[in-house]
């Protein structure tokens, strides 16, 4: 019971809000945290933990059958969504939330097959360019809309209309040319060319099916109660404070490795912002909150140590959590300087010590568990002695008086912009600064507030960026890695590729990663993305760190909680209380 | 809200009560001087015995912590000394060590010695409470001066413009501050002397104004004595001296929002060591390892009480003589 991991081996996505709002300095918040005030809280909690920091491991369990009813609440440190529907922008804080209450048309399992869920079946036209999905004909949404070819008809033109500002969900339908209904249940989609991820694109909760009649209120309507299917409908959303979604009584769309059917066990959850990694977890230990979620390391150790919590820990796909360097200006041009750095830090020192050994690394641009990962050890370890040969190569053979390289009177410098919201804390970045500085390269960090963080990002202002991109597909690399998503894709600057390598490297991986897109032959595509990686790889245009994770901690009493194939989203269906 | 109702009313801000206190002190402030200097000039005997005499004179409100800021300026100002390795000295393999022999207040997440940190911390940490207070008190003195001197106009124009700064809280005026002229240690000095400039301008104004009216001053204008010379001999001397407690009580004012605003991430830059920043990592490991909280957050507490029992004791001194 203690510590489960998901079954699944599958998949998870996530692409890092470009809409989401910052937290906003409160007032309040400032008194509270007069470090005079928490050095005493410190100072007694230290006291206390003297006193009773041992506990023996029991493992919880649960008494029998699933009571159906109670509140769950539900605490998340990811930041507030600015919009409840995931088609708007399209972050990881919305598909946390939005998998409660909107399903899509499709379910990929753990293994990657894509199975029929709202959809009943779909064919594909001989040349590919032609997919119709049939739609199951006994759904209703929760304003009580049938589920018809309309309405996919009615959310691809939604999510490909610029007003929606869609950033995750149009590139998912970005070979979507046109959509027909061919009859009352079917549909037709037209491409512009083959998709061979296109269902993969379709199974996850940044493409959901929404209700037409809901989708033509507008979006600024649609953010704030966004209508699906899922097993919990939004009920309000008290900004900065919390949602509150209740249970759908006429459910009956389960994911098909649901535990149950019919409704939801739960009558409601109250989804909370509480943002302060301590507070939240201080929040659950105190039993204020259920669930938690951005568990810290250090917390999943307390928690583990804990036999009133259990967590529920597990990696989701796509896109690594990474450090991604800016191609486009200064030494970061220069392909060995890029190396040179990705071999002067050292990731293995700082997740043993930073993250308590409780993360494992990666060594692959693409998740553990996203299908055709290549794992490339030898590209990612850190080599000092060569660092510092190639950074001699590129001419940075003189120091300056702080023992820093230079060339041309010119400190080999670089900025990396940080936020927590991107899971890579400050301290990891202060261990590379320091072992960077030992090859005499600077790492200035600039901690940055979740709205200048992506200002920076959008206007290109920085050397390193810490990135990551959720997504149920090897084709998270076309989003991530093809020169064509360095331009901006949607008004506010927002762009998928943060390299912004051009030349004949980038010409290279783009044929490479488009040839892997189209193929029909699913053996052809695991080669052509192995190809692209490798590819990826010797351009060293990010440093992969570990998988992103979905990472819950909970009251042991709070049974069923699980991560729902393919993004690793936490699902509250079969969740229930044991609280009798 | 004028500033006589408040000095009448039941004193409740902290601020205030400082007001209140200094205001009976000045009053008495000239004769008060005149006496300390005619004891000290009697007991002069020999030097030992002097300073023997003057300790026991300032008592031990005020020596306990003299000994102690003294030993924060030695850690200010020979941190190499002190403290057994580098503050930036990292060593992973032995991240989160606990207290002991080894490392006196453990490591943190980096394997960084806790205690070297926080000892180079003091530098930064004194020099911003110091330069914050100065910038404070010195924009206060031509605020205060100028409002106590001036014309009833002038006065009216002076006062208001620092009730509107009243209006906001200081931590939140310096968070204003930041926010137009950008984060960093600079900018956070600036950014605390400047909120804590409407508070002394308003003490120093009413100080001027009660200064202005005494029988002195009236004496000299009746004997025909310039401005300038009143300014010089009468106003500035009585009050410096109040001032000068003030200082020092602001010190302490100035590290804790210093230290507050780097709590925030607005002030110190990873990785120096500066205490509101090694707090506010710290805080993160609470449950496992207290130590990264509980000793920077001494260290702010210690320097921050250092300096206002210093300041209390000098003000105390000064009312007792």
């Amino acid at each position: 019971m203690k510590n489960r991991q998901p079954a699944y081996r599958a998949e998870h996505p996530s692409a890092f809000p470009p809409q989401d709002k910052g937290r906003s300095a409160q007032p309040a918040d400032f008194k509270k945290r007069l470090p005079l005030a928490l050095a005493t809280v410190a100072a007694l909690l230290a006291l206390t933990a003297c006193g009773g920091a041992v506990h023996a491991d029991s493992a919880a369990g649960s008494s029998g059958e699933p009571i159906s009813g109670g509140t769950l609440v539900y605490a998340t440190g990811d930041t507030e969504p600015s919009c409840l529907d995931p088609i708007v922008g399209g972050g990881v804080p919305q598909a946390l939330v939005a998998t409660q209450y909107l399903e899509p048309l499709f379910f990929q399992d753990e293994d990657g097959e894509i199975a029929p869920w709202l959809a009943k079946s779909w064919k594909w036209s001989k040349d590919r360019l032609a997919l119709d999905i049939t739609v199951r004909q006994d759904v209703h949404f929760t304003d009580g809309q049938q589920l018809n070819a309309e309405t996919i008809v009615k959310n691809v033109a939604y999510i490909k209309d610029p007003q929606t500002l869609s950033s995750t969900g149009i590139l998912a339908v970005e070979k979507v040319a046109s959509v027909e209904k061919i009859s009352e249940f079917t549909a037709r989609l037209h491409l512009s060319e083959p998709d061979n991820a296109l269902l993969e694109h379709f199974a996850q909760v940044w493409v959901p099916i929404q209700s037409q009649k809901a989708l033509a209120r507008g979006a600024e309507a649609n953010c704030l109660s966004p209508v699906g299917t899922g097993p919990f409908k939004v009920e309000s959303w008290s900004k900065q404070q919390e949602v509150v979604l209740t249970r759908n009584e006429d459910y009956h769309t389960p994911a098909p490795t649901a535990g149950h059917t019919g409704p939801a066990y739960l009558e409601k959850i109250i989804w909370r912002f509480l943002p302060d990694h301590a507070a939240r977890f201080a929040a659950l230990q105190s039993d204020e909150v259920d669930v938690i979620d951005v568990l810290q390391p250090q917390n999943a150790v307390a928690a583990k140590a804990d036999p009133a919590l259990d967590t529920l820990i597990g990696s989701r796909p796509g896109h690594v959590v990474n450090l991604t360097l800016n191609t486009t200006e200064g030494a970061f041009t220069d392909v060995r300087v890029r190396e040179a750095f990705v071999r002067s830090v050292d990731v293995d020192a700082a997740l043993k010590s930073i993250f308590m050994s409780t993360v494992p690394r990666s060594n692959s641009v693409l998740s553990s568990i996203t299908k055709f990962n290549r794992q490339n050890p030898e590209a990612y370890s850190t080599d000092v002695d060569k660092a510092n040969r190639l950074l001699d190569e590129a001419g940075w053979t003189l120091r300056d008086a702080e023992g820093y390289r230079t060339k041309d009177g010119q400190r080999l410098s670089t900025s990396v912009i940080q936020n927590d919201s991107i899971l890579i804390p400050v301290s990891v970045l202060e261990q590379f600064q320091h072992s960077a500085k030992a090859v005499g390269f600077e790492l200035v960090i600039s901690q940055e507030e979740p709205a200048s963080f992506n200002a920076k990002r959008y206007a290109w202002d920085y050397g390193i960026s810490p990135l990551y991109y959720t997504k149920n597909s090897p084709s998270v690399l076309n989003i991530v890695y093809d020169s064509a998503h360095i331009p901006s894709v949607i008004e506010g600057g927002y762009h998928a590729n943060n390299n912004g390598l051009a030349g004949p490297a980038a010409d290279a991986i783009d044929v490479a990663l488009h040839k892997a897109a189209i193929t029909g032959n699913e053996t052809e595509r695991g080669r052509l993305y192995a190809k692209a990686q490798k590819l990826i790889d010797a351009q060293y245009l990010s440093l992969p760190i570990f998988d992103q994770q979905t990472r819950l901690g909970f009251r042991s009493d709070v049974e069923g909680v699980k991560l729902l194939s393919p993004l690793g989203m936490p699902t509250f269906y079969d969740t229930w209380l044991d609280r009798s | 809200m004028s500033t006589d109702t408040n000095l009448s009313k039941t004193i409740t801000d902290p601020e205030e009560a400082m007001t209140h206190s200094i205001q009976t002190t000045v009053l008495e402030g000239p004769a008060a001087l005149e006496a300390t200097r005619a004891s000290k000039a009697a007991a002069h005997p020999s030097f030992t015995s002097g300073a023997w005499s003057t300790v026991s004179t300032l008592g031990p409100g005020i020596i306990t912590p003299l000994v102690l800021l003294l030993g924060l300026i030695a850690a200010a100002v020979i941190p190499s000394v002190l403290a057994p390795s580098g503050p930036l000295e990292m060593n992973p393999a032995e991240a989160f060590t606990a207290p002991g022999t080894a490392h006196w207040f453990g490591t943190d997440e980096s394997g960084r010695d806790v205690f070297s940190r926080v000892i180079h911390g003091a530098r930064s940490s004194l020099l911003i409470g110091i330069l914050a207070t100065v910038i404070g008190l010195g924009l206060a003195l031509v605020l205060g001066a100028v409002a106590g001197l001036g014309t009833r106009a002038v006065d009216f124009s002076v006062s208001r413009f620092l009730e509107v700064l009243f209006a906001f809280p200081g931590l939140l005026l310096a968070l204003l501050v930041i926010t137009i002229l950008g984060p960093g240690v600079v900018t956070t000095t600036i950014a605390v002397g400047l909120s804590a400039a409407p508070g002394y301008a308003r003490m120093i104004r009413s100080q001027v104004l009660s200064i202005r009216g005494s029988g002195y001053v009236e004496a000299s204008i009746v004997q025909g004595k310039s401005r300038a010379f009143i300014i010089r001999h009468h106003i500035l001397p009585n009050v410096a001296a109040p001032l000068f407690v003030l200082a020092t009580l602001g010190v302490g004012q100035a590290i804790v929002w210093a230290s507050s605003l780097s709590f925030l991430g607005l002030g110190a830059t990873p990785p120096d060591p500066e205490w509101g920043s090694m707090l506010s990592l710290g805080r993160l490991y609470i449950g496992n390892a207290w130590w990264l909280t509980v000793f920077p957050g001494l260290f702010i507490v210690l320097s921050a009480a250092t300096t206002t029992l210093l300041g209390h004791g000098i003000q105390r001194n000064l009312k007792d003589k």
